[in-house]
This record gives structure tokens, sequence and C-alpha cells, in this order.
């Protein structure tokens, strides 16, 4: 394709893939001409089923599929999963990180072992799911990491300390490990994700999110279809020249004081 | 002693917008800090005003009205500054504001208030440094303080000439701490949030609802912080602003009191 979009040949592991912006995102992936492979985040029953769906939607739309148990949390079954995808699937050249394990508490009221959960799978997961597929890219000389972060990371929210820190976390680990690679072939970017419908957290309760659509300028929430553009796009040739940035895709959210 | 890094005695400020709201506000905390006050402003009443509560802290105050979008009356307030007290060491660029044309759809704005926007947030800032960069070069010691706004960080609705203003006031004081950090100038900037005598126009007053800390600033509260950019205390800081507004800009994709409970799964 003339604008460097076509993502054929490709094969994209998107971990996180099983809630609503994973699985626009796997399709989209698809859509534009990639191999996927649906990971979970933790290898629930619940999130296997919902990755297992994704892949069988990932085909529907013909292309070749993976659904992967993934715990990102645990660095064996990211070093298999990662192998196992390039065994399958023969390559690995983008990695979508939706890993999102949403907690929002009274700062004084959150205990250790919860501060340790959250920033175990949304900051930790993040870095060993990267690592691993990283080294691939790296020996390939051509890859794309995309970590898909919410406004949380961006800018306060009221009892988002843990997820919040975590979140931000990822995003700076994003500009750093651009530079750390920027001559490598191997892109890192982010996508800022807005306040977002069909997800898991905060938005989940009409009332809080009846006030957020008052309160944004696009008097909407996100829809997940909303993110898969910016995604396809950065794991495309077309972005060759673009790493360390965070792309906002929030209907205008960080514009307004 | 730290405190005594803070103190300005025997120094000279400048302060444009001196009149009124937060200009005058500066200019009484530096006076309080020791540092004598070039007060200038377009209404010579209000700067008598400030004059007074000045001389009353015990400090001199020269009052020189100018319109600081005129680059002849600017020139000639530097002058007379210099004339009358022999000194420049801190320039506060707070002259600014709403004008004509603000919060009407971009369609409607005449070539004239765009430019009366921009000349008044913009050029008039331009203007002051160049007056008087050559002088704090000349003795390589100076203190520029510019300022901004939330809305040079951020949008507003129907904000145009003075969002974009005050953003290149923002990036202007980059510039100028960069092109003279070598002299021993230290160029920074306030952005201020919402003040509601600062006449920052087409804001409604909503009582601090819609501010984190549940108030607007109170005009008392810049003066400190002037004090610490025009110090000693602040010599190594340059280049950057620094937002004085309640909280609003560590957040703002929420409103106000949006205060979720999400327990963990998995």
């Amino acid at each position: 394709m003339a604008t460097g979009l076509d993502l054929t040949g490709r094969v994209a592991l998107v971990v996180g893939a099983g809630n609503a912006v994973g699985r626009a995102v796997a399709v989209a992936l698809a859509e534009a001409g990639a191999d996927v492979a649906a990971a979970t985040v933790t290898p629930t029953t619940e999130q296997e089923f919902a990755a297992n769906s994704v892949a069988n939607e990932v085909w529907a739309v013909g292309r070749r599929n993976l659904a992967l148990p993934l715990d990102v949390t645990d660095p064996e079954s990211v070093r298999a999963g990662v192998e196992r995808v390039a065994a399958e699937l023969g390559r690995l050249d983008i990695l979508v990180n939706n890993v999102d394990l949403p907690y929002y508490q009274p700062f004084t009221e959150i205990p250790r072992e919860a501060l340790s959960r959250v920033l175990a799978v949304n900051l930790e997961g993040v870095f060993l799911v990267t690592q691993e597929a990283g080294r691939r890219m790296l020996e390939a000389g051509w890859g794309r990491v995309i970590n898909l972060v919410p406004l949380a990371g961006e800018r306060g929210v009221v009892h988002g300390t843990a997820y919040g820190a975590a979140k931000a976390g990822v995003l700076n680990l994003t500009r750093s490990l651009a530079l750390e690679w920027a001559r490598r072939g191997v892109t890192v970017n982010a996508v800022g994700l807005g306040w977002t419908t069909g997800l898991p957290g905060p938005t989940d309760h009409p009332d809080r999110r009846a006030e957020l659509e008052r309160y944004l300028p696009a008097r909407r929430l996100a829809e997940p279809g909303d993110f898969a553009g910016a995604v396809v796009y950065l794991a495309s040739e077309a972005a060759a020249f673009m790493t360390g940035q965070v792309l906002n895709v929030e209907g205008g959210a960080l514009s307004h004081v | 002693m730290i405190l005594d890094r803070f103190r300005l005695d025997g120094r000279v400020a400048v302060v444009t917008g001196a009149g009124r709201g937060l200009g005058r506000a500066m200019a009484l905390a530096l006076a309080a800090a020791g540092a004598d006050v070039v007060a200038a402003a377009r209404t010579a009443s209000q700067l008598e005003e400030t004059a007074a509560a000045v001389q009353a802290l015990g400090r001199r105050c020269l009052t020189v009205p100018t319109d600081v979008t005129r680059p002849d009356q600017v020139d000639r307030l530097v002058r007379t500054a210099l004339a009358e007290l022999g000194r420049i060491d801190v320039l506060v660029n707070n002259a600014g504001g709403g004008t004509a044309g603000m919060g009407k759809p971009i369609q409607e704005i005449t070539d004239e208030e765009w430019r009366l926007g921009i000349d008044t947030n913009l050029s008039s800032v331009f203007y002051c440094c160049r007056a008087v960069v050559p002088h704090m070069q000349e003795r390589r010691r100076g203190k520029i303080i510019n300022v901004a706004s939330g809305y040079g960080l951020r949008g507003g609705r129907h904000n145009y000439m003075y969002a974009a203003a005050k953003a290149a006031v923002v990036n202007i004081t980059r510039s100028l701490a960069l092109t003279l950090a070598g002299d021993n100038i230290q160029v920074t900037c306030i952005a201020p949030g919402f003040f509601p005598h600062s006449e920052q126009a087409g804001q409604r007053i909503r009582g601090g609802a819609y501010i984190p800390v549940g108030r607007p600033g109170r005009d008392e509260e810049i003066g400190p912080l002037a004090v610490y950019l025009a110090s000693d205390a602040s010599d190594h800081l340059t280049g950057e602003t620094i937002v004085l507004d309640g909280g609003g800009l560590a957040g703002g994709v929420t409103p106000t009191g949006w205060a979720p409970r999400v327990a963990l799964e998995g």
C-alpha cells in the first residue's frame, strides 16, 4: 500500500486482547494484514475464554491466529508465551501491551499487597513482556512496541495513586526504551487512552460515566474502536521515524484547563 | 541563613500591570522583601494606590504610566527607571489580560482584535525584555519573571489571542533563558490559575467548584513565588514555567470530586 500502513506478513502479539480495547485493536491489526496472537494478562478462565474468542475473530478476518494464556507477572510464562508465538506464527514484529489491572482506592487504605499487585501487573508486566519480545525484534532489526496507557498515567485522578504511578511508569519506560533502541529498528510508542466505554474500572458505573460525559470536550467517552487507527499506524512502516511518543486519543480531554 | 537568600534589599524591580490585581500583589511582595519598585501600568490613579502601599512598606516606588503595547513607551519606562533608580535587577512582565474580541467565535474576530490581543499579551513581553536585557547583560545579573496563564498550557473555548499569546510567553521564556544563561540572567514564568481579580477575561467566577483545592487563588498568594523567583534563592532555576493553580493542571481529566473506587480483580 502506498501509505505504508499494510501489515501483511507481520505478526502481532496483543497482551490483554480480551478486554474491549484489546479486542478492537487485535481485530484492526488483523484487518490491516497482520497475524495476531491474542494473549491474556492473567490466565483466568474468563480471560482465556475472551482470548479464544478474539483469536476466532482474527480467524474470521482470514489471518493466522493464536490464543495465548499468559501471566505477565511470571517470567517463565512470558518467556514460554513469546517463544510459542514465534514458533507457531513464525516471527514477532509487533507487541501491543494492553496490560490493564484497574485499581482505585483512597491512598491511606491501600494495603502493601494491593500496591505490589498493581505495580506487578501494570508496570512490571509490561517490562517483562517487552524485554522478552524485544529481544526477538532486536535480532530481526525491526519491531514495534505499542503501550496502551490510560489518562490516569498522564494526569492525576483521585484514588488513582497506585494505578496512576504504574501507568506513568509505563509512559517513561516508553520514552527511555525508545531512546535505547532508536538506532536498532525498533520503535517504542504509547497510545494514550481517553476514558472508554465497555471496560471494567471507573467508567463501569452509570453515574460516574454520565458525569464524565458532561465533563469531556467531546461529550462522550471513547469507544474501544477509537484507538485502532493509532495502533495500526504506529505498528506500520509509515511510523518508522516516530519513537518515544505518546499519541493521545482522548477527544480533547488533555487540551483544556 | 536560608531566609536571607530570599531578601531583595537594595534591588530594583520593574513590574508591569502593577496598578491592580496580581501585578500590585507582586509589587508589594517584592517591596516587603526589600526591593524598590518601578510600577508601570496605563492608569495613573491605580499606580498611585500601588505606590502608596509600597511606600507604606518603607520602599521607594517610581510610577511610570505606560502602555506596554507601545515600544516607545516601554523604552521610556526603562530609561526612566535607570535614570531615577540607577539599576534594574528584576523585571516582572505581568501586564496583559483579556482584550476586545475575547470569547467571540473565531470567524467574528477582526484583524484589529487579533493584533490587540497578541500585542497586549505577547508583544508587550518582547518589548520589555528587549529594553531591559542589554542593561542586565552589562551588569551580568538579572531576573526576568513572565506571567502566563493556565491558558498558556491548555486551550479554552473561544480563547484565541489570549491562549496563543500566553503559550508564546511560556516558550519565549525558554528561549530567553537559554540565550541569557551565560550572562547570569534567569528567566522564569509563572502560570497562574484562576484568580478572580486577575482580569482573565472570558472566565466566569464559579466559586472554585472546578478547582481541586475548592477555591480560587487570592492575589497575595502569588507574592511569595515572585519573591523566590526574583531572589538569589532561585539562581539555578531558569527557563521553567511554574504553575500556581490550586491543583487544576495536575488533574483536569475528570470532574472535580470524581473519586471512583475500584477493587482488585483476579
